[in-house]
This record gives structure tokens, C-alpha cells and sequence, in this order.
């Protein structure tokens, strides 16, 4: 599938870290949604589900771990890459669990994200990024 | 379950939220310096005087980053060694990762260099990550001694069966003091080290 077809959603409240992420992916032709916290990102999802979510696990408010929970719930079919803290990859193994297809940790390496958005969108419901 | 103090449950649960707002803080520098990067590579026929040197500090800065996300990573994972589920056992390899990055400045600024070769896999120990990187921080404290200009510390983590063993090899010409070993070895309890006058052994009892 073309990069400039993808329907991305990224959801982080690091305004100028995630604002600045999706300029990055604009310049290489992917457009993406910003929202900046789990509310926000489950009516973006609602409103328009999207073949990837980039999800922070760590916000104010409504966790990561909880938004990817009702986003499974509702949307299995939504592929949900996390962005987790360093110390933490237990955030990652317990997101695993409970369905996100891989976790990747900040700061991030831009070649691998879209690596791991381009394997997402290409894998069959149920696989994980391996 | 081994003590931890209040002082060190206090510190390391402030560390690891300082620790967590400092990777937003590097993750932010990577993404606009990529941001100007990515615009000098769209604008690559736009030359201008400094182009050549605004490129290499890009780079730099992002050498920089990487570097800090190493040693943030380390910090991070001593913050958290006073949670409940790292108090009585852990993964040797990923601590000893850790506290290779957590010694290297030390080592370092005694001219010396910090090799560490670690196995591709977990080896569970049944002893907190809190006294894995004390006990093996002393140890590296002790190996390298006043240090030893351009000289070479090695560690070397071994898998066992009964226990996993860190080997620690002082640099050529550093003579550690012996009678420091019978505390190290206390610190390691139920493991133990051993000196043989030529590398120390840290014994660290596997998980069963």
C-alpha cells in the first residue's frame, strides 16, 4: 500500500514532540491525524477509524493502556504501535497482551516507526510485530 | 523480602518521573533536528555558505541524542530497581547492561576503558536488581583502582547452571586490594566473590 494512502492517527500530549512527528511523516508523503489525549483519540477513532494508531502510554487523564484497551474493544481491526518510557517495557509487554502490535521507545527513530506502521498495515488481524 | 528504605523507594520513584520527562525532552531535540534535516535534504539544491556545517550539527545532534537515550535508559532502570517486582529477582543481562552504562563515566575518567561482553539471553537471578548493581558497581569501583591510562576493564558475564558469573579482569598493572573482597562478597549474599589474584568472580544464584 502507497505511504500517502495510509490513515494514521497519532496520540501523544507532547504537543511539540508529536506536532513536530507528523510534520516529518507530511514531508514524506504520509498524512496524519493529531489528537493529544485518550479522549481525543477515541472520538478520532469513532469519527474516522484509522489503520494505525501511534499511542503514548503515559498521559494525563485517560492512560494509554486503557485507550488501547476500548479501541481494541470497539476497532480490532486497528493496528496500535505504543510509545513507551525506557525504564518501563513492561508497558510494552503488558500492551502486547492486550493487543497493540508492537511498542517502540522514545526518543524514536523515524525509520523505524514507519517501518513498523508499513508492517502493520500489511499484516493479517492477530499477528504481532515480531 | 529484602528492605528497601523509604530514602531510596523516595528517590528512585522521583528519578523515574524526572527520567520519563527527559526522554519527551531528547525525543523532542531528534524530531526538530530531523525536521531541519529532512528540510535541507527537500531544499538540496539551495546552496548556501554554512549548508556544510549545518548538516554535521544535525548529525551531532542526533549522535548526542543517542547518546543521552543510552545513559537515560540506564538512570531509568536504577530508578526503578526499588519496585516490588525487581526486589527479589531479576534478568542478570539486562542489569549488567545497565551497569555498564552506569559505570562507564566512572571508569573513564580513571583513563581507563570499560569492555563488557554480555550472553544474547535473559538469565534470571534470584537476587534483587537494587544489590545486582550495587554489588557489581563496587565491584568495577574496585577492579579499576586508581586506574590505568589507556588501560582495559573487562567484564564478562558467563551463564551457569547453579549460578550465573560475572567475571571482572582489572586493567594490566592495577593491583585492587584483596581485603576489600570479604565485603563485596557480603553485599552478593546468598552469592558470593572470589579473587584468584588475577580476575574477581561475582556468583549470582540462577533462577529457578
Amino acid at each position: 500500500m502507497e505511504m500517502n494512502t495510509w490513515n494514521i492517527l497519532l496520540v501523544d500530549d507532547e504537543v511539540d514532540f508529536i506536532t513536530t512527528l507528523a510534520e516529518r511523516l507530511e514531508l514524506r508523503g504520509v498524512e496524519a491525524r493529531v489528537v493529544h489525549d485518550g479522549e481525543s483519540a477515541l472520538k478520532a477513532v469513532s469519527d474516522n477509524v484509522p489503520q494505525v494508531m501511534v499511542l503514548d502510554v503515559m498521559m494525563p487523564g485517560m492512560k494509554g493502556i486503557d485507550v488501547l484497551q476500548r479501541v481494541k474493544a470497539e476497532h480490532p481491526d486497528v493496528r496500535v504501535i505504543l510509545l513507551t518510557g525506557q525504564g518501563k517495557t513492561r508497558d510494552g509487554i503488558e500492551g502486547m497482551r492486550h493487543g497493540a502490535f508492537a511498542y517502540l521507545t522514545k526518543p524514536l527513530d523515524l525509520e523505524e516507526l514507519l517501518r513498523t506502521i508499513s508492517e502493520a498495515i500489511s499484516s493479517p488481524e492477530g499477528t504481532t510485530h515480531a | 523480602m529484602p528492605e528497601i528504605s523509604n530514602d531510596a523507594r523516595f528517590m528512585g520513584a522521583v528519578t523515574a518521573q524526572s527520567m520519563h520527562e527527559m526522554q519527551n525532552i531528547l525525543a523532542i531535540i531528534r524530531e526538530s533536528a530531523g525536521l531541519m534535516g529532512d528540510i535541507l535534504k527537500v531544499n538540496s539544491r539551495v546552496d548556501f555558505k554554512h549548508k556544510p556545517n549545518m548538516v554535521k550539527t544535525l548529525e551531532n545532534i542526533t549522535f548526542q541524542v543517542d547518546r543521552g537515550k543510552g545513559l537515560l535508559d540506564a538512570t531509568s532502570r536504577l530508578a526503578h530497581t526499588p519496585d516490588a517486582d525487581l526486589l527479589e529477582c531479576c534478568d542478570l543481562t539486562a542489569f549488567c547492561r545497565t551497569l555498564g552504562q552506569l559505570a562507564d563515566r566512572y571508569v573513564r575518567l580513571k583513563g581507563t576503558s570499560l569492555k563488557f561482553t554480555l550472553p544474547s539471553t535473559a538469565l534470571p537471578v534470584s537476587i534483587g536488581a537494587l544489590q545486582v548493581l550495587m554489588s557489581g558497581y563496587k565491584a568495577l569501583q574496585w577492579a579499576v583502582g586508581a586506574g590505568m591510562k589507556d588501560g582495559v576493564l573487562r567484564a564478562d558475564l558467563e551463564a551457569g547452571t547453579d549460578f550465573h558469573v560475572l567475571v571482572i579482569s582489572p586493567p594490566q598493572g592495577v593491583n585492587p586490594d584483596r581485603d576489600k573482597v570479604p565485603a563485596l562478597s557480603t553485599m552478593l549474599e546468598p552469592g558470593r566473590a572470589e579473587w584468584d589474584g588475577r580476575q574477581l568472580r561475582l556468583f549470582f544464584p540462577a533462577k529457578r
